[in-house]
């Protein structure tokens, strides 16, 4: 399983940055073992390497004020790597590009919602009983629903928002007699609004759950 | 005592730490900041010019430019304006000529404690431009010319010379590092994916650190700046907490345990990385052991619970909670004991973040609908909003020194980083290009 997460995690990575991840390979979950307590591995998950960040030195550098001061050279000041933003980019633009389409010719419908809200509306519920009747004819098909945001409110708390709105759009399927192992949630919170400007006509649009045909695992 | 003496006994920097001290302890019932505190009194700092000395017209404008900035964010110095007190700043040289003497002691007669002056040359090196700063100090308090500093380096790091110039001016008065070479972390749009970016703390050259094309959210540091941790998306499915290297871009993933993988957040000893995890059903908090690895659960409840924020002493934790509905602050130690909700004011109070002094607590309140920026004492007993106005304000981080704020606001119709004091005042922009900048997080001081 760890093997598994690493391998897949190392080829996701390696299209960002050309790298390896630390510690794959060695044994990346501990095992808790104290029962009573709630401290141990988490189910299904994964830790990756953690390295040292404690800090090294004080001081910052500085050599205070001299009466006689010996010169310092000053460096570029960057700790920063280049990226290169070619590759990994493009790839995901063509994957969304591919998934928009096949989401679209499935004419599967979004569901709304209210102002901080996450229960299905009546329009809600006739909208995800279409795209069950398409989900439950298209046996091979793998969705997700994606949780959305409007601007309102701070980011964080807006991904706990789009978080319930995608799970109550994806129990609702599952009453509708969908397959649960078919349908998965991720939320966006108000990252990846369709609509940009401040009013409630636009906040309305970007209120919702966004059903995508996967076409990768 | 006399004023000059007075202003003595500040160098030392123990008085200062000192008054700070006080502060934390104080039972004041006043609502008062550190630095709008009525005896708090910034030392008067007065800059004589850096002589350009050979080289292009601007250079030691510019190094003038930058030094006056950050002598002004520093909010332990008054920049004085020498012409207004009838001061000329001429050519003091190294401060041994009896020009500069007669020129000390105007600036003793003014009142002011500090002169900085300087100069500057640039000379074509064999291959690239080569630029040499001098920067000298004369302190009216002991009536001497303290020392100074003499860099070198490319035209490319003229900025990084007077920051650390003044970093060294600060350090010399207050014993604490300064944050002019501290920079910024935060999230920028590019298309439509979200990348994360690094500046400098006033704004300027900024790089991108990121390139996956998709979302990369809400970044925090780590202790010793090194590295930055995350909520990304793995094939933009699954969200996972990741960990990315500034000096090489080595990216990898820390933290993937299904459903919500948010608000990362590292104890100021980085022994403890503290997030909001749904993988158990609810958004619960969740601490990893970054030795052992082991994962502890925080919190039990139906309620969704993230955006855990560490104490100075990293004993406790802030935190969001929302029983009942709304979004409030609560406090925990951090081992998840001894839970008490520290906000009643409004329905909506989020994205807490503690101050590096450990006195106040930095977060979103939600006051006739608008989204602004609050800060409380952890006793609940002091709140103060310190913004105003239209459009969603969020994010707030503080600044290693405890004396700035900086945060994303929507004020102008798209969301922009900006920077303001921990009294509400002097608001600056930081960013100005693109469609959206936000999630900024302020590094810990070198």
């Amino acid at each position: 399983m760890n093997k598994t997460l690493c391998t897949f995690g190392v080829a996701l990575v390696a299209s960002v940055a050309l790298i390896g991840m630390p510690g794959c390979g060695k044994k990346s979950v501990q095992s808790g073992g104290d029962s009573q307590s709630s401290q141990g591995p988490a189910k299904g998950g994964s830790v990756g390497g953690y390295p040292d960040t404690g800090v090294q030195s004080g001081g910052g550098g500085l050599r205070g004020l001299d009466k006689n001061p010996s010169e310092e050279r000053v460096g570029s000041g960057t700790m920063l790597a280049k990226v290169d933003p070619s590759g990994a980019a493009g790839q995901q633009t063509d994957e969304i590009r591919a998934e928009q389409a096949a989401s679209a010719a499935a004419g599967l419908r979004d569901v709304f919602f209210a102002y901080d809200s996450w229960i299905i509306t009546e329009e809600g519920r006739q909208a995800l009983s279409r795209d069950a009747e398409w989900i439950k004819s298209n046996q091979n098909a793998l969705l997700k629903i994606e949780g959305h945001c409007d601007e309102r409110g701070t980011s964080a708390y807006n991904l706990v928002l789009g978080e319930k709105r995608a799970k109550a759009a994806r129990n609702y399927l599952v009453e509708l007699g969908v397959g649960a192992n078919r349908l998965s949630v991720v939320s966006y919170g108000k990252e990846r609004p369709v609509c940009i400007e401040h009013a409630e006509s636009c906040y309305q649009q970007n209120r919702r759950g966004h059903l995508v045909v996967k076409t990768r695992k | 005592m006399t004023r000059v003496k007075m202003i003595s006994a500040w160098f030392g920097g123990v008085l200062f730490l000192a008054g700070v001290v006080n502060i934390l302890e104080s039972g004041a019932a006043d609502v008062f900041l550190e630095v709008t505190r009525p005896d708090f009194q910034k030392i008067s700092l007065g800059i004589a010019g850096i002589q350009n000395k050979g080289g292009p017209d601007w250079l030691g404008g510019r190094i003038e430019e930058v030094l006056k900035k950050d002598v002004k964010r520093s909010l332990v110095f008054d920049l004085v304006d020498l012409p207004s007190l009838g001061i000329t700043p001429t050519d003091i040289g190294n401060g041994t000529g009896t020009g500069s003497k007669a020129v000390f002691k105007q600036v003793a007669e003014k009142g002011v404690s500090v002169l900085v002056w300087g100069k500057a040359v640039m000379k074509e090196a064999q291959k690239d431009a080569d630029v040499n700063m001098e920067g000298f100090v004369y302190d009216s308090g002991s009536d001497e010319v303290v020392g100074g500093k003499r860099y070198a380096g490319s035209p490319s790091v003229v900025r990084l010379m007077a920051h650390r110039f003044v970093d060294e001016l600060v350090f010399r008065y207050t014993g604490e590092p300064g944050i002019a070479r501290t920079k910024i972390a935060y999230v920028a749009q590019q298309g439509t994916a979200r990348e994360l970016f690094v500046m400098d703390y006033d704004g300027y050259d900024a790089r991108q650190l990121t390139a996956d094309g998709f979302l990369n959210l809400m970044p925090q540091w780590s202790p010793d700046r090194r590295f930055l941790v995350f909520t990304a998306y793995r094939d933009r499915n699954t969200q996972s907490i990741d960990m990315i290297e500034l000096a090489t871009g080595k990216r990898w993933t820390l933290i993937s345990l299904g459903g919500l993988n948010i608000t990362p957040s590292l104890s100021p000893d980085g022994n403890f990385l503290a997030f909001a995890s749904s993988h158990e059903g609810n958004s619960e908090l969740y601490r990893l052991d970054t030795r052992t690895k082991a994962i502890q659960r925080l919190t039990i409840n139906p309620s969704g619970d993230l955006s855990p924020s560490w104490s100075p002493n990293g004993r406790e934790l802030v935190f969001v909670s929302d029983p009942g509905g709304g979004p409030q602050l609560f406090l925990m130690g951090s081992d998840g004991t001894n839970v008490r909700r520290l906000t009643f004011d409004g329905d909506y109070n989020a994205a807490p973040a503690w101050s590096p002094r450990g006195n106040w607590i930095a977060y979103v309140c939600r006051t006739q609908k608008e989204y602004k920026l609050c800060v409380i004492s952890p006793d609940g007993q002091k709140r103060v909003q310190l913004t105003t106005g239209s459009g969603v304000d969020d994010s707030p981080s503080w600044s290693p020194d405890g004396r700035h704020l900086v945060f994303s606001s929507m004020v102008d119709g798209k969301s922009h980083i900006y920077m303001i004091g921990a009294d509400g005042k002097d608001l600056e922009r930081l960013t100005f290009q693109g469609t959206h900048n936000s999630a900024p997080a302020w590094s810990p001081a070198s």
